[in-house]
């Protein structure tokens, strides 16, 4: 917690368990936040995360998570928010890219929330008149929140939904197209928090918008959050994420879109910090024309372990989506991809390509790729493929004829290994961004080339 | 004073513990071009892998040198720097690494000491249009999805942009269409006609004569079995083209019986 006067913060500690939800409901009355219906979904998802087992029932042999012993000791939940003046200019080091800080917030984007630990800091951004962007109380987005994103199936999305304790809606009507982004910015804060953020965009009838999600700070917090995306008839979302959370934290996110007719849906994702990462990313084609594109990365270096699960349903056809993965591993760093196309009996004409390639960079590192296309339709396209491997030695002596030295050669194929996921990402800063993140991680490396 | 040149003297080299080069005594002198001719199998390609340092190829024994600095203790980036280049018959793809980042990553590395962007820019336009190449070249990846001829275009690219000593082309013509072959050999004229790269010593690896049509050879080695066995001028790869390797091969056996 920051110093200084806040408002309406409250705080406990956290297990997962009907005690604690008992005492969010009280907070939450305290604060004239609860609502009866909120209550009971609240009560209805602890239900749900008891009940689910844990995901990954049957993970590698050689992995050092077990989602089912989670140790949630020390946590604090929090909710509420914080004034400006309480706010530190910069809470953590990486909060000096120019991109993060919040004058930065306030002037380059048509609008923003930034959220330290689960407080949303009450500061005052030009946001475009023509969008919303508030802090979520369950009063937004009926018909979208609770609807996209299937908590009752998933263990971590129940806890989310159980606990949410800060959030973000984002809401662009009709025809409003912006050239600046939206960014949520989430900083860890210095003491051990569970934070349950859940957030939800809501596109109007050809609407176009970016939006841009962060995670960044040095805590040592667990985050379970929920995305909830809604793209209207001709609407375009880039929604894009980057995780650079501190490297001792717990990161779980179940993420999942709706396209309606026309609608174009595009995941970027980077997944850089963490140690234990957990990614579902979504999408449903619900009506013709619809196209879904995702881009995920990850480089997982030291012990991080990210365990990254995506998915497309072309419920109706045509609808088109193109997939491509890139993850890389070294040190002792794991990871699994899972890759799902799902093309229903009614979504003739369809089009579904999945690429996911993965790098391993030292003998201790591993990466699982698990793709899997259930086609019930007649009449569609559907590719898919998959490698994993290593450095190509023959590239290596390559550029090193051209005077480039190993250590600089490895570095240069490993970066361009990311590019085909980087160069989609929307922006050259963006981009850049990510490609600075990825050069720092094989800086931090210790074990590369092994 | 050290010799000049890119010398190698009774070079062998295994490949997998079997022997390739069984000796081999050759000097390139600045600012000439010698051809190393010889059917497939005969040791060519290994030689131009041993001289730029490829991991896989064992030295037995012998040396090495370019303008008398040991070649065969440096790694291949310190071989480049010191004034090597191999055009490879194959060259590798970079998936992701653009041809304009991959040519000014190794220009600064080869040559640090100059180049602002704005020249760079000059130069590498000027060598494009020698080549016959479009400047979109420039943002694809390294060899990702070229044709044979792009590739080897863009070998020649690079040797004009890091004006080496010496250049060791291995089969820079096979797989070539006429045009192609054109455009490679004006660039490497043009190269030669430059103020850094008329002295530039090139071994012209080849399996066919025909490169030498257009880069003319000062002297002319035939390798066979991972030997030299006869060294001439550029008649010699007239006579190839009459006898063939097989009928070279007699006469060699017949002079040594």
């Amino acid at each position: 917690m920051p110093s200084g006067t806040t408002e309406t913060a409250a705080a406990l500690d956290f297990t997962p368990t009907s005690a604690t939800l008992d005492e969010v409901v009280a907070f939450l009355d305290e604060l004239g936040q609860g609502s009866p219906n909120d209550v009971a979904l609240r009560r209805e998802a602890l239900a749900r995360y008891e009940a689910l087992p844990a995901p990954g029932a049957r993970p590698h042999r050689g992995w050092r998570y077990d989602y089912a012993n989670l140790s949630f000791d020390e946590l604090r939940w929090t909710s509420g928010s914080v004034a400006t003046a309480t706010m530190p200019a910069r809470p953590a080091h990486r909060l000096d890219d120019p991109d993060v800080d919040r004058p930065a917030l306030a002037t380059e984007n048509a609008g923003g929330l930034f959220f330290f630990g689960s407080m949303h800091v009450d500061a005052p951004g030009n946001v475009d008149p023509r969008v919303t962007v508030l802090p979520l109380d369950g009063s937004h987005a009926a018909g979208v929140m609770h609807e996209i994103v299937d908590w009752r199936a998933d263990k971590f999305a129940a806890l989310a939904t159980a606990f949410r304790n800060c959030g973000a809606f984002v809401h662009v009507p009709d025809g409003v197209q912006l050239d600046t982004p939206i960014q949520l910015v989430f900083a860890t804060a210095p003491d051990d928090q569970a934070v349950f953020p859940h957030i939800v965009v809501v596109l109007g009838k050809n609407a176009r918008a970016t939006v841009i999600e962060r995670h960044v700070g040095d805590g040592d917090p667990f985050v379970a959050g929920i995305v909830e995306a809604q793209a209207g008839e001709g609407a375009q979302l880039d929604y894009v994420v980057v995780q650079q959370a501190g490297e001792a934290a717990r990161v779980m996110f179940s993420r999942a879109a709706r396209a309606e007719r026309d609608a174009q849906v595009r995941w970027h994702l980077a997944e850089l910090g963490g140690a234990l990462v957990r990614t579902v990313l979504d999408a449903r084609l619900e009506a013709p024309g619809g196209r879904a594109e995702t881009s995920a990365l990850f480089f997982n270096t030291g012990l991080q372990h990210v365990d990254l699960t995506s998915g497309v349903d072309h419920l109706v056809g045509p609808t088109t989506s193109d997939t491509v993965v890139r993850s890389a591993a070294t040190d002792r760093g794991q990871g699994r991809y899972v890759g799902n196309i799902v093309i229903r009996p009614k979504a003739h004409g369809s089009d579904a390509s999945l690429r996911d390639d993965a790098l391993l960079l030292s003998k201790h590192a591993h990466i699982d790729s698990v793709p899997a296309l259930e086609i019930a339709a007649n009449d569609v396209k559907a590719f898919h493929g998959a490698t994993i491997g290593s450095l190509d030695e023959d590239a290596l002596f390559y550029a090193g004829t051209r005077g480039i030295a190993r250590s600089a050669a490895l570095r240069m194929i490993t970066l361009g290994f990311f590019e085909p996921v980087v160069s989609r990402f929307p922006g050259e800063a963006l981009r850049d961004e990510v490609r600075t993140a990825l050069d720092r991680k094989l800086d931090d490396a210790t074990e590369i080339d092994g | 004073m050290p010799t000049r040149g890119l010398v190698a003297r009774d070079l062998r080299v295994a490949v997998e513990n079997k022997e390739i080069l069984k000796g081999i005594d050759l000097t390139v002198e600045p600012g000439r071009v010698h051809a190393l001719m010889g059917p497939n199998g005969s040791g060519k390609s290994t030689l131009a892998f041993t001289l730029a340092g490829h991991p896989g190829y064992q030295v037995l024994g012998g040396s090495a040198t370019l303008d008398g600095e040991d070649l065969l203790v440096l790694p291949p980036d310190k071989r480049a720097k010191a004034g090597l280049f191999l055009s490879f018959q194959y060259p590798a793809a970079i998936p992701g690494v653009s041809v304009a980042n991959f040519l000014r990553t190794a220009r600064m590395a080869v040559r640090p000491e100059d180049l602002n962007p704005a020249k760079f820019r000059k130069l590498v336009f000027d060598k494009l249009d020698t080549l016959d190449m479009d400047p979109a070249f420039l943002g694809r990846y390294v060899n990702d999805g070229f044709s044979g001829g792009e590739k080897k275009r863009l070998e020649m690219l690079q040797m004009a942009i890091l004006a080496p000593k010496y250049a060791v082309l291995d089969e820079t013509d096979s797989g070539l269409d006429i045009d192609a072959l054109q455009s490679v050999g004006k660039s490497i004229n043009a190269l030669r006609e430059s103020d850094e790269g008329k002295d530039i010593g090139f071994l012209v690896i080849t399996h066919y004569p025909r490169i030498l049509e257009h880069v003319p050879a000062d002297v002319v080695h035939i390798m066979i079995d991972g030997r030299i066995v006869k060294t001439g001028g550029p008649e010699l790869a007239d006579e190839i083209n009459r006898i063939g390797y097989d009928g070279l091969r007699e006469e060699v056996a017949a002079a040594r019986a």
